[in-house]
């Protein structure tokens, strides 16, 4: 891509992206406090029902869940956006010389933005209570660029496929609710029976939200053979996936 | 020197959407199993040569379904042709989408920077040619507040104003010059204009014939997606308005019987009717303001046209006309329904057109009522010099300030029931 068409892409994206975030918080009573308001609110929830009620014996459950919920929540909102992503914006694709392989990238990046701001409050709470920041943070980034590559592989999947088959995008939401209780965000996955710890483990977010919980609260090592694994395989599908939809999209404008 | 557009052979179909295509999953898989072959094929553009040259304005007119707006979308990139080349030097500019991006939650502001930086420009020239978009507009006031509040007429103003600030080699636009009040409407076409002088090639679809007479160097005639004529403009024209005469003729039925209006004139066909008869008038009544039935009217005061409609079968989006004449055919008043959201008509429906002030010369005139096909496609009925309308002079002197005629269309059966539409030519 030239260099004109690169600073297109990244104008293009910034000014989606802030669209995104703009209208979803525009007439909204919290405003953007939401972004937090979102995951607080479900920690709550967890607390009461499996730390007091359940009785989950899990130190420091709090911040415990609370990682492993943005985490998710980037990975769950981000692919059920991502079947609209096509479908949902049809004078952009139906306009001369507009990208369409930027749309399912501008869903992924404008709920990274919900995953950011959550992770500053969180660390900031660390801070605050005394339990500081590990040195394994500065895996931060590298945590989040290779998460970032898996969702956006399948939003590519996703998203160019639901525009042919329409009910893709449903399907896609049912089978993320199915995935939360697979993916340890109000357990640990030490409680998983031994004998179904390999077919557990095969769901790469087991492996993102451990990694995540080791580098904000310090908890155990990260697994870099199993997160390496993963970047790998995305980084293939994302190859794949996007060369496909690219060659796939100029009938896009039909289809919708 | 290339040229910046250039077609050679163009050849595109479209599956039509068939009940039997597969749009979901299950679908695709229950069918697999029966083997289902859903495919029909509509041949959309069929060996299309074109040539848009720097500095020159092209027209593409034809009916609606011609072709039109595939033949700019493939040029602009969007969708691939089955056959043929679409050869382009330059950089695209359309308007085609208007408003692509906007979003009625954001600010006239906010909206102004993403649907610049969609129609190409970076973000950085958008902040620099900002004052200018919003000027062109004249939205200064509203500039800040949500695009939800804004009239359709400001959403396309601003829309517009976004895409003529683009600096474009090469021009596409879709049927989008009727925006707007006459006065935007020139700054429009001036603007279309200054494009052409700065060499871009423009390329412009459109329905309305008198305007590619005057603004094209060349005009396409599109049928059926093949190219019907190409060249000067007067010359294809004629050729178009021709052949629509002759369609006109062709689908008329035959069978209608003289019709004979409240006052005992005769309507006789090409005489001082024409039409297809698909849709009918069979009344028209002039009254003065308090609803009574007259002939003849003081000058500068309101009548009100009552006309009757009746239809064999649905019609779409209907344009409804209304034009005073006087006894040589020269017009003094024409109004019709082209700017209002017209439904679709399947019963018989009365339409009451309000003339607030009538501001003609005491003498002998004609109402003249017509009743067409969507985009002025084809002629339903058309009754010329048939109703007779008396203007008496006035002594009095006012000043005449002249309000809109308003159009106010009911079901013919319920004239107490609200207006189906209703138009105060708001903008």
């Amino acid at each position: 891509m030239s260099k004109s068409g690169l600073i297109y892409y990244r104008d293009l994206i910034r000014e989606l992206v802030l669209r995104d975030i703009r209208v979803r918080y525009k007439r909204s009573v919290l405003g953007f406090a939401w972004t937090l308001a979102n995951p607080l609110l479900y920690l709550v929830v967890f607390y009461f029902v499996f730390k007091m009620a359940l009785e989950i014996n899990i130190p420091r459950f709090g911040v415990f869940a609370f990682t492993g919920i943005i985490v998710w929540n980037w990975f769950q909102s981000s692919l059920a956006q991502s079947g609209s992503a096509i479908v949902g914006n049809r004078e952009l694709v139906r306009s001369p010389g507009f990208p369409p392989d930027i749309l399912p990238l501008v869903t992924v990046t404008s709920n990274l933005v919900n995953l950011l701001v959550a992770i500053v409050v969180l660390t900031g709470y660390q801070l605050t209570l005394g339990s500081g920041i590990h040195s394994q943070i500065l895996f931060l980034p590298l945590l989040v660029g290779l998460q970032f590559v898996l969702i956006l592989s399948l939003a590519y999947v996703v998203a160019g496929i639901n525009v042919v088959f329409r009910d893709l995008g449903h399907l896609v939401v049912v089978l993320l609710q199915l995935m939360f209780f697979m993916t340890p965000i109000f357990y640990d996955a030490s409680m998983i029976p031994d004998k179904y710890q390999a077919l557990y483990r095969l769901n790469p977010m087991v492996h993102f939200v451990e990694a995540y919980r080791s580098v904000l609260l310090g908890q155990s090592g990260i697994n870099w053979w199993a997160i390496g694994t993963i970047g790998i395989i995305s980084l293939v599908l994302l190859m794949f996936g996007r060369s496909l939809f690219i060659r796939h999209s100029h009938r896009f404008a039909e289809e919708i | 020197m290339t040229v910046p557009i250039r077609v050679v052979g163009l050849r595109k179909s479209f599956r039509r959407k068939h009940m039997l295509n597969p749009g979901t999953l299950k679908e695709a898989f229950v069918s697999r199993l029966r083997r289902f072959d859903s495919s029909e094929e509509f041949l959309a553009l069929d060996q299309v040569d074109l040539e848009v040259r720097q500095g020159e304005i092209v027209g593409v007119i034809g009916r609606n379904g011609a072709g039109k707006s595939t033949l700019l979308r493939l040029i602009g990139g969007v969708g691939l042709p089955d056959d043929g080349q679409i050869l382009v030097h330059g950089k695209i500019g359309a308007l085609l989408e208007l408003g692509a991006g906007f979003h009625p939650e954001l600010t006239g502001r906010e909206n102004i920077f993403v649907n610049g930086v969609i129609s190409g420009l970076t973000r950085a020239e958008v902040a620099h040619r900002f004052g200018d978009i919003v000027a062109f507009s004249e939205l200064e006031e509203s500039i800040d507040n949500p695009l939800r509040t804004y009239s359709s007429g400001m959403q396309l103003r601003l829309a517009f104003s976004i895409s003529v600030h683009t600096s474009p080699d090469i021009l596409l636009i879709d049927e989008v010059l009727a925006v707007g009040d006459l006065a935007f409407q020139q700054k429009c076409l001036e603007r279309i204009e200054h494009f052409r002088r700065k060499g871009c090639a423009i390329l412009i679809v459109s329905h309305d014939i008198e305007q590619v007479k005057t603004v094209c160097d060349r005009v396409i005639w599109l049928r059926d997606g093949k190219i019907a004529a190409f060249g000067e403009p007067q010359g294809v024209v004629d050729q178009y308005e021709r052949a629509m005469l002759l369609e006109t003729e062709r689908r008329r039925h035959a069978d209608v019987p003289a019709r004979r209006t409240r006052t005992g004139r005769e309507l006789r066909i090409d005489e001082n009717r024409k039409g297809t008869m698909e849709m009918e008038i069979v009344d028209v009544q002039l009254q003065d303001i308090r609803g009574l039935p007259i002939a003849e009217l003081k000058k500068g005061k309101a009548l009100v046209v009552v006309i009757a409609y009746t239809t064999r079968k649905t019609i779409r989006s209907p344009i409804f006309s209304l034009t005073i004449s006087d006894e040589n055919g020269e017009t003094f008043l024409d109004t019709n329904t082209e700017q209002l959201d017209m439904p679709d008509i399947d019963q018989d429906t009365v339409a009451n057109v309000h003339l607030e002030r009538i501001d003609l010369p005491a003498g002998d005139y004609f109402v003249d009522v017509g009743a067409y096909a969507q985009n002025w496609g084809h002629v339903y009925d058309y009754h010329w010099h048939v109703y007779p309308l008396l203007v008496a002079a006035d002594a009095k002197r006012d000043s005449s300030l002249h309000t809109p005629p308003r159009w106010e269309l009911l079901p013919a059966n319920a004239q107490d029931r609200e207006p189906v539409i209703e138009d105060s030519n708001k903008v």
